[in-house]
């Protein structure tokens, strides 16, 4: 049976954890909506480089880039995008799980010849496959800290020079998604070999079509320059996604905490009321037998 | 009035919007002038330097790290990887890059590393003599 002093320190011992939760709680809710409109910011970016390319190529029939080439997959590339810090409920085991069930479920054979490369960025993912047998091209811990377009840009780089040498023919994304505050979704985004563009018409196509455009140089160099740097806007807008959905899960795994210690308290303190309760009853029904003893002799 | 109007766009932010009297690109070709009434041109460009006069006259400079343009219609649409006044240029990250580039250069391992040392070498250059020149 616990004493009152164990349950006294007891509720003091969460009462400060619950301080904590809070606090990591308002940390992220201030972090995320910094992290929202980076999203925001970057978003007209990637649009409009896709807009211009899937327009360019609508116009210029049979541009043929390597970087669309589809090739039987003898080796691959896939870059993990996890958190650097814990505490985000299941936000990291939700990217690993898929990492390990894709690869289990197509490319096992590449895995056990080492043909399957895993780029880790975010301290988590580092630590849960540098533990187990798998071939860690790149790993990038402790980047969100101070996420810049430069990471990404280099990272995409290395990651398309090896499309191109054909060292990896093809390179996947896995991360999460930014939904809503409360909602992260787990994607495979494939960046190499590029998709297709679908060209949908719009006002811009129209008016590359009808208005006589100087192309400097050509059309083709334009597409050409234009494709790594969507290449580097995709990989971009994951990171983004990725670091706000972490701060999302945060929030919400420590509102939970949060919650979760103050019920904890309120049992906790009923106990303690009742067991002094307890205590005070059997002192009473003491002093009073042992007055009436007194009283009887 | 004959202004454009401009808008540049960066992945990290929309990075100037607002009508403009001239603006000068660093072109693949060469650099060139857009001024109001410009024929529609859709060009890449390289790292180097834009000036803007701006509706007031001002002749505002910045670096940029390559990317494309379009004009249309008076309209300036500028996609670019990076823009930044001289003010912003952090130019001892500027000299660190350039000093991590050129020691990559003398190592040169593959080609892949190569090629990427010479970009980040020629970004840091251009950032800073970019700054050196208009502070």
């Amino acid at each position: 049976m616990a004493t009152l002093r164990d349950i006294k320190s007891r509720i003091k011992g969460v009462t400060n954890t619950q301080q904590i939760t809070k606090a990591m709680k308002m940390v992220s809710a201030a972090r995320l909506r910094r992290a929202q409109e980076n999203i925001i910011n970057a978003r007209p970016y990637s649009r409009k480089i896709a807009e211009v390319l899937s327009n360019l190529i609508a116009i210029e029939k049979g541009s043929a880039n390597p970087l669309f080439e589809e090739r039987e997959v003898e080796s691959i590339a896939i870059v993990v995008v996890t958190s650097d810090r814990g505490l985000c409920g299941s936000f990291n085991m939700n990217v690993i799980r898929s990492v390990e069930e894709l690869i289990n479920e197509k490319y096992d054979h590449l895995k056990s010849n080492g043909k399957l490369s895993l780029y880790c960025v975010g301290k988590k993912g580092v630590d849960h496959f540098k533990k187990r047998d798998y071939k860690l091209t790149g790993s990038y811990p402790g980047i969100f800290s101070d996420l810049n377009f430069e990471f990404a840009s280099t990272l995409t780089t290395e990651l398309k020079q090896k499309f191109l040498n054909r060292e990896y023919d093809k390179v996947i994304v896995v991360y999460n998604e930014f939904k809503s505050v409360i909602q992260q979704v787990t994607i495979h985004k494939q960046i190499l070999p590029i998709s297709r563009f679908e060209s949908e018409s719009n006002e811009h196509l129209e008016q590359l079509k009808t208005v006589d455009f100087i192309f400097e140089p050509d059309k083709k160099s334009i597409i050409d320059s234009l494709l790594p740097r969507h290449l580097k806007a995709q990989v971009w807008t994951s990171l983004l996604d990725s670091y706000a959905a972490e701060l999302g899960a945060r929030m919400t795994a420590m509102d939970m905490a949060t919650e979760n210690a103050k019920e904890m308290i309120r049992t906790l303190n009923i106990l303690y009321n009742k067991e002094r309760q307890a205590a005070i009853t059997t002192e009473i029904s003491e002093i009073v037998s042992g007055a009436n003893a007194l009283k009887d002799a | 009035m004959k202004e454009l109007s401009l808008e540049v766009i960066t992945p990290s932010k929309k990075a100037y919007e607002g009508s403009i009297k001239s603006i000068t690109l660093p072109g693949t070709l060469g650099s060139f002038q857009v001024l109001f009434n410009h024929a529609p041109i859709l060009s890449s460009i390289e790292i180097g330097e834009i000036t803007i006069i701006d509706s007031d006259g001002k002749e505002k400079h910045y670096s940029v790290g390559g990317g494309t343009v379009e004009v249309l219609k008076n309209k300036v649409l500028v996609l670019a990887e990076s823009f930044e006044t001289p003010e912003e240029i952090d130019i001892r990250r500027a000299e660190e890059a350039k000093k991590r580039a050129e020691e990559r250069l003398k190592a040169h391992k593959s080609d892949c590393d190569l090629d990427r040392a010479e970009v980040a070498l020629k970004r840091a250059i251009n950032r800073i003599k970019v700054s050196r020149k208009y502070s």
